[in-house]
């Protein structure tokens, strides 16, 4: 313990801590701006300075640690003096002309500038303008005049990537954005630039932050103090007026988030004290708002589909599941609530369904992860699947949250933003994956029937010596691992509720109950797969338009609209919170069913579902390229999509950073094939015809192509195919 | 075939290879001394080498003939035949390469009997004008490598940093923190892997010193190195050289190859069980990266900034490890202290400070170059005795010390004692020892404004007030250049840099404002003139003064007429010529054309309506 003095209370704290930690911890208000918790402080604002006895000269508290018998003051005229004059300077740099205004209150009350500012030199029109740290700062130091010059830095706004703004006239160079990216995402595509009068923020050479590899996370955004970095989406919808924890249910991992909400609309999504991913952050408010979304029920009435009322579905739902009762299917997809899924199991069994499947990738025998259960000195390998894209947050818990560094190797022979990070990465060609494991944890000098070098498999070996082996895979991208017992395989399903769905059991696989010829109605929940033949009757239950043809359409709302919860990847049980109430007519999918179950006088009370045997559909045969089919084709799960609609095709930013929507063709081979950069291609198989525009890459190896899954493909899987144009 | 030793030669041709010399071409001045002393077969008798710097580039090339000691300056190819035809062979040394006080003196045959060397006292500078810096054996001739012996052998960690501190040396690099000190709380600051770095970023304009020394004497520097590795127990270090400096790093790879050869550096230094290697880092060469956070993140592989201490380097420096960072000039001379004792340094500076400091003395001067000189001496013996006054009878204005962020040492206080404290106290400070002179012809506001606008333009920009408020004083200062000077400027360009020093982060920031509020405290009447009068009195702000033609002198020859690229001098031959003041653009041609025997054109201030 160390004692110390801070305006003349004596104050105990420990060793490591800085004096300004301490400070806050006992109410003492010091001032900062480049400081931010969980960031390594860095001392560049010169707010937060203080006195220290013995010492000729102040210094930032931020950076100071303690030290016994230290004598502190944090409020003498000399500190007042410079945090004044350094906040003065920042602001001449910063259009502040609303900041020091005297009309600044009758602007706010009749919302008209009496000044008439330029609006470039003003907070009227940033979006910030009410949560910015500068206001608030201004406002506590009592700033009101600058006595220097002003100069603009007159840049151009750089708009031109994807989900975020950045206008670094308004930059104040405290380093967060920059210091986030690097610590804590580990990402480093922000840095400072240049010297002097000119250092300004920003990516290397000038690229954009798409051409040079930036996750979108936003957690730049998000620590900025001034109104330099933005959400577009959210630019111009106020300032939120209530926030409501809940929790992503995008993905598996199924981050606490806040939906930030301004009368009935969700305005944007953000962390909760933690990190998240671009979906979370940029995805959610885009998507309830969705201007393609159906919040009526729509019955087709001979070609015409017409909105109809409730009671008018029910009639039809309910007429329709007694007359077919068990030989209708139903398709469901994870992205429910567990309230929803379990009626929708409780429905089934009243019908009497066997065909109940969903459209998560699962694998028997899932247990939760278990963060805690790391122990020792590690090592990840990472099997075909791109954990940045993917499962962000969750590599950073684990590069992060190890008492030592933990080491990663990957085995993908596709290129992502992972392999760049990584220790080592081993590049086999496709379907070798399995082969390079088998190498790896020889004990025998094994033949290399791979294309990774025989030293790579070396350097492999060495890292994984003494260490506790953990294998990290997508069970959707490799299938067939076998490992030595000693190696922990821990499959990452990418959907959440994945464990509650095995926990349940379910009858079939996706494309076995699309194969099954006895079924005549078809209600799928949230998906809506390529269907090979004709049905009786299909009932869509969703937010968007599917892109099957069907008879009765019930509007659902999304997860920022219902109350119930959702399990994750670590078995957790995480709340879902209304955040605002469901839009048009639209309801939640439990409401929706019981409605259904209480017509059809099933007692949904007390009464547990019943539990399935999972039935995994049979692995496909891994077939050799040949003559007739030279070309590999990838099938990678799409962990961008909700309730089986691409995230990419929803949200312009998502399709630009993702494109998921196009075949990833690798450069050579295109240019083999002469495909050009986003012509249509066609993609042949044994079984498999599809047609999609192509994207040029060299991310894919060479004589291959790849696709992220979407229902609407139908049965695909990784397989020899042959490419043609389409001309 | 055996080497011949030092003693068996009977002259010694010494050929400075400085860059200065270099970029002088004094290789090729080396090559013709060869092929003469061959073609002569005067082979046996004669060595040709080259050594390092001798501080007195400005007359270079020189060529120093052993053991006398003769001095020859601004040598050329073409004077090699005569060189070797008159001094080698019949012994009569060349008067017409000899340097001369001034055109009508009497020739100066030996080097310490020339003004410039005469005054200074060679410590660091020891070897100079005596040993081929690219040649170990050189070095070992004149007891190189026996300080380490001493310290690997005879004494033990605690003795050499006892005899360090007793010894009072304090470092070269700027702030004159005491060395040995320094390197007993690295010693004590907990971890077992801990480094040492040589600080040769020299980013002050126009200083050379840790050039010079790494590029005269490398082995000095890689020996004080070792001991102090020894000292503080480290087993790792790295030179860190600016990259404008190919010939420094060129001499220390050299050095450190030989060195290791000779095994001094490597496993198991002279049989003692002591470890230690050297590793050259080249600089990107900012300013800002001599600092010592920012030159040790900068040796990390990353953008060289400033961090916050504490904590120290010493504490965590590279890589989170206890690192003794030094200057140069303060690792050259730890040898020396070891070998010749504690006293005898302590006998050289004054009570604090002691031992001898190296100027690069530029400017207004007659005789510039580098100087090493003991601590104490004044700046007047410096500037009149070694710097041998101001040149065309000028009047000296001010020195400024300390780099771009020291400050003006006005005539006032010509007798000041150079030690660290005394050059604080005068607002200035010792910086890495750069010296320039200025005289009447200079403007001090505009002095201060090129000091202050290079070190704005070296902020790292991490702190508002160096970033900005440098900025702000440099757009007041303009102002004030061109004539817009306000009632109240000085006072506000006075509080901003106080506030500046005390607000920013490192010892750039903290020092950024030392020229302006020197020349404000020295010079404040020159101030009040531009601003109150419009006047410059130096005739130098291009905003407040004219040019025009004294019609009592004009001669009428046409001459400025004629090259004036303006065309504002109208006027008829053999009439008086006259100036219009709304065309001339002050490009002062006029001036330099008008003939020596009119004179008639004339700088004015404040300018003419
Ligand atoms: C802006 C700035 C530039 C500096 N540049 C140099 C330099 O070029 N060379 C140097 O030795 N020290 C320089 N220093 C001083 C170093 O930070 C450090 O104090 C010094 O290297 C320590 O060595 P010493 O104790 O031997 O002087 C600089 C300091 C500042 C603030
Ligand atoms: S963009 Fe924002 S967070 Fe980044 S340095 Fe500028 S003000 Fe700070
Ligand atoms: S990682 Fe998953 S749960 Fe977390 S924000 Fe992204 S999509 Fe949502
Ligand atoms: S004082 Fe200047 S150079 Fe030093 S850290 Fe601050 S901004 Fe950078
Ligand atoms: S908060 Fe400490 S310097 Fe900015």
């Amino acid at each position: 313990m160390i004692k110390l003095e801070i305006d003349k209370k004596e104050i105990m704290a420990k060793k490591g801590e800085t004096v300004l930690e301490v400070a806050q911890r006992h109410g003492i208000y010091i001032p900062t701006l480049c400081y931010q918790k969980d960031l390594v402080p860095y001392g560049g604002c010169r707010l937060c300075i203080v006195e220290v006895k013995g010492w000729s000269i102040p210094v930032a508290s931020c950076t100071l640690p303690v030290e016994d018998g230290m004598v502190v003051k944090t409020d003498t005229p000399r500190l007042k003096k410079l945090r004044r004059f350094s906040l003065q300077l920042i602001l001449s740099e910063h259009p502040h002309a609303c900041l020091i205004c005297d009309k600044e209150e009758e602007c706010a009350k009749y919302q008209e500038c009496i000044e008439k500012s330029a609006v470039t030199f003003g907070c009227k029109f940033c979006a910030r303008n009410g949560d910015c740290e500068l206001q608030e700062l201004v406002e506590k130091l009592g700033i009101k005049e600058i006595p220097f010059e002003f100069s603009y830095r007159n840049l151009e706004i750089e708009k031109f990537d994807p989900f975020f703004e950045r206008d670094y006239n308004l930059c104040i160079l405290c380093g967060r954005c920059v210091r986030m990216c690097q610590e804590v995402r580990g990402a480093g595509i922000l840095d400072f630039q240049h010297r002097g009068p000119e250092t300004l923020v920003g990516t290397a050479y000038n690229l954009s932050h798409l051409e040079i590899g930036c996750q979108f996370c936003g957690a730049c955004v998000d620590v900025c103090p001034t109104g330099a970095l933005r959400d577009r989406y959210s630019k111009w919808l106020g300032l939120p007026e209530r926030y409501v924890k809940t929790t992503c249910a995008l993905c598996n991992i199924g981050c606490s988030i806040k939906i930030n909400v301004r009368a009935n609309t969700v305005v944007s999504s953000t962390p909760d004290n933690n990190q998240i991913c671009v979906r979370g952050r940029f995805g959610i408010a885009p998507l309830v708002h969705h201007p393609k979304r159906i919040i009526s029920p729509m019955l087709r009435k001979g070609e015409r589909l017409v909105e109809v009322e409730w009671e008018e579905a029910f009639d039809f739902v309910c007429t329709k599941l007694n007359e077919y009762r068990a030989k209708t299917g139903i398709l469901f997809s994870p992205q429910l609530t567990i309230e929803a899924i379990n009626s929708v199991y409780g429905l089934a069994d009243h019908l009497q369904c066997e065909k109940l499947a969903t459209t998560s990738a699962l694998e028997t025998n899932l247990k939760p992860l278990d963060l805690k259960g790391f122990r020792g000195d590690l090592v990840f390998v990472i099997v075909n699947t791109d954990m940045i894209s993917d499962f962000s947050p969750l590599l950073l818990k684990l590069r992060s949250q190890q008492k030592i560094k933990p080491a990663f190797i990957v085995i993908d022979a596709v290129d992502s933003k992972l392999t760049q990070i990584v220790d080592l990465w081993l590049r086999p060609e496709l379907g070798k994956e399995v082969d390079v494991l088998k190498l790896l944890f020889a004990q025998k000098k094994m033949k290399n029937t791979t294309a990774v070098s025989t030293q790579d498999i070396k350097l492999g070996k060495d890292l994984l010596k003494k260490k506790n082996i953990y294998l990290l895979y997508n069970p959707y991208n490799i299938k067939n691992i076998t490992v030595p017992k000693y190696v922990k395989k821990i499959p990452l399903t990418a959907k959440i509720n994945a464990l509650k769905i095995i926990d349940m059991g379910v009858d079939s696989s996706t494309m076995d109950l699309l194969q099954d010829k006895n079924i005549d109605c078809l209600y799928l929940l949230g998906t809506a797969p390529k269907l090979n033949r004709k049905y009786k009757t299909i009932i869509v239950q969703d937010c968007f338009p599917p892109q099957v043809r069907f008879d009765l359409f019930l509007p659902t709302a999304t997860f920022a609209e219902v109350n119930g919860s959702v399990v994750n990847i670590e078995g957790k049980i995480k709340r879902i919170r209304k955040a605002i109430e469901p839009l048009g007519k639209s309801k939640s999918d439990d409401w929706i069913i019981a409605q259904i179950s209480k017509r059809l006088n099933h007692n949904t009370k007390n009464r547990k579902p019943k539990k399935r045997k999972t039935i995994i559909s049979a692995i496909a045969k891994n077939r050799k390229v040949g003559e007739k089919y030279p070309i590999h084709l990838i099938v990678r799960e799409n962990s961008y999509s909700f309730r089986g609609h691409r995230l990419s095709d929803l949200m312009k930013g998502f399709e630009r950073l993702r494109g998921d929507g196009y075949v990833r063709v690798n450069k050579r081979t295109a240019k083999k094939l002469r495909v050009k950069d986003g012509a249509e291609i066609k993609i042949i198989g044994r079984t498999l015809n599809l047609v999609m525009p192509a994207r040029i890459t060299e991310d894919v190896p060479e004589n291959s192509v790849l696709v992220y899954y979407h229902p609407s493909m139908g049965a695909v899987n990784s397989q020899p195919v042959r490419v043609e144009c389409v001309h | 075939m055996k080497k011949k030793t030092n003693k068996e030669f009977r002259l010694h041709l010494l050929i400075c290879a400085g860059t200065g010399c270099v970029a002088n071409r004094s290789y090729e001045i080396k090559e013709e001394l060869v092929k003469e002393i061959t073609r002569r077969g005067l082979n046996t008798e004669v060595r040709v080498a080259i050594t390092g710097c001798n501080g007195y580039c400005e007359r270079g090339p020189i060529l120093v003939v052993q053991p006398d000691g003769v001095f020859y300056q601004k040598v050329r190819k073409e004077d090699v035949p005569c060189i070797v035809e008159e001094h080698i062979l019949k012994g009569k040394p060349v008067e017409s390469l000899m340097y001369r006080p001034s055109p009508d003196a009497p020739p100066i045959s030996r080097m310490m009997d020339i003004d410039f060397f005469k005054h200074q006292t060679s410590v660091v500078f020891r070897n100079r004008s005596r040993l081929d810096p690219e040649d170990i054996e050189d070095y070992l001739r004149f007891d190189g490598y026996k300080a380490l012996k001493k310290a690997l052998v005879e004494m033990n960690s605690g003795q050499i940093i006892a005899e360090i501190k007793l010894s009072g040396l304090r470092g070269r690099g700027g702030a004159g923190f005491p060395t040995g000190l320094k390197w007993e709380l690295c010693r004590k600051s907990p971890g077992n892997i801990k480094y040492i770095v040589c600080n040769g970023d020299e980013g002050d304009p126009g200083a050379f010193m840790d050039r010079s020394v790494l590029e005269a004497d490398p082995h000095a520097v890689i020996e004080g190195m070792i001991i102090g590795a020894r000292a503080i127990g480290a087993h790792k270090g790295f030179i860190y050289v600016r990259k404008e400096y190919p010939l420094a790093v060129k001499r220390v790879k050299i050095a450190l190859v030989q060195a290791e050869e000779y095994g001094f550096v490597g496993e198991n230094i002279l049989g003692t069980g002591c470890d230690f290697s050297v590793d050259v880092v080249q600089g990107s060469g900012a300013f800002v990266c001599g600092e010592e956070t920012a030159l040790l993140t900068s040796i990390e592989g990353r953008v060289g900034r400033p961090r916050p201490r504490p904590p120290y380097p010493i504490e965590k420096g590279l890589w989170g490890r206890p690192t003794n960072i030094n200057n140069v000039e303060t690792w050259a001379n730890v040898p020396q202290i070891i070998s010749k004792g504690a006293e005898w340094f302590s006998g050289i500076g004054t009570k604090r400070s002691k031992g001898t400091k190296i100027f690069s003395l530029v400017g207004k001067i007659n005789n510039t170059g580098l100087v090493e000189v003991p601590m104490g001496i004044t700046v007047r013996e410096i500037v009149d005795e070694i710097g041998g006054g101001i040149p065309g009878g000028k009047e000296f204005k001010a020195v400024q010390t300390g780099g771009p962020s020291g400050g003006c040492i006005p005539k006032s206080l010509l007798d000041l004692p150079i030690d660290y404290e005394s050059l604080v106290k005068a607002g200035s400070m010792m910086g890495s020892g750069g010296m320039i002179v200025m005289d009447e012809d200079t403007c001090m506001v505009d002095i201060a404004r090129y000091f202050l606008d290079f070190t704005l333009h070296e902020s790292c920009g991490k702190c508002p007030s160096c970033r900005l408020g440098t900025k702000q004083m440099v757009e007041i200062l303009d102002r004030i250049t061109e004539g817009e000077g306000k009632e109240g400027d000085i006072e506000f360009l006075e509080d901003i840099g106080k506030n500046v020093k005390l607000a920013s982060l490192c010892g750039l920031g903290q020092t950024a404002a030392n020229p302006v509020l020197t020349t404000i405290k020295y010079f404040r009447d020159e101030y009040l003139a531009h601003i109150k009068e419009k006047r410059c009195p130096a005739l130098v702000c291009k905003s407040l003064i004219s040019y025009v033609i004294d019609p009592e002198l004009c001669g009428g020859c046409t001459v400025c007429a004629k090259n004036c690229p303006s065309d504002a001098i109208t006027g008829e031959p053999k009439e008086i010529y006259t100036i219009d003041q709304k065309k001339c653009t002050k490009c002062g041609i006029c001036l330099t054309v008008c003939p020596p025997k009119f004179k008639a054109v004339k700088k004015v201030s404040p300018p003419v309506k």
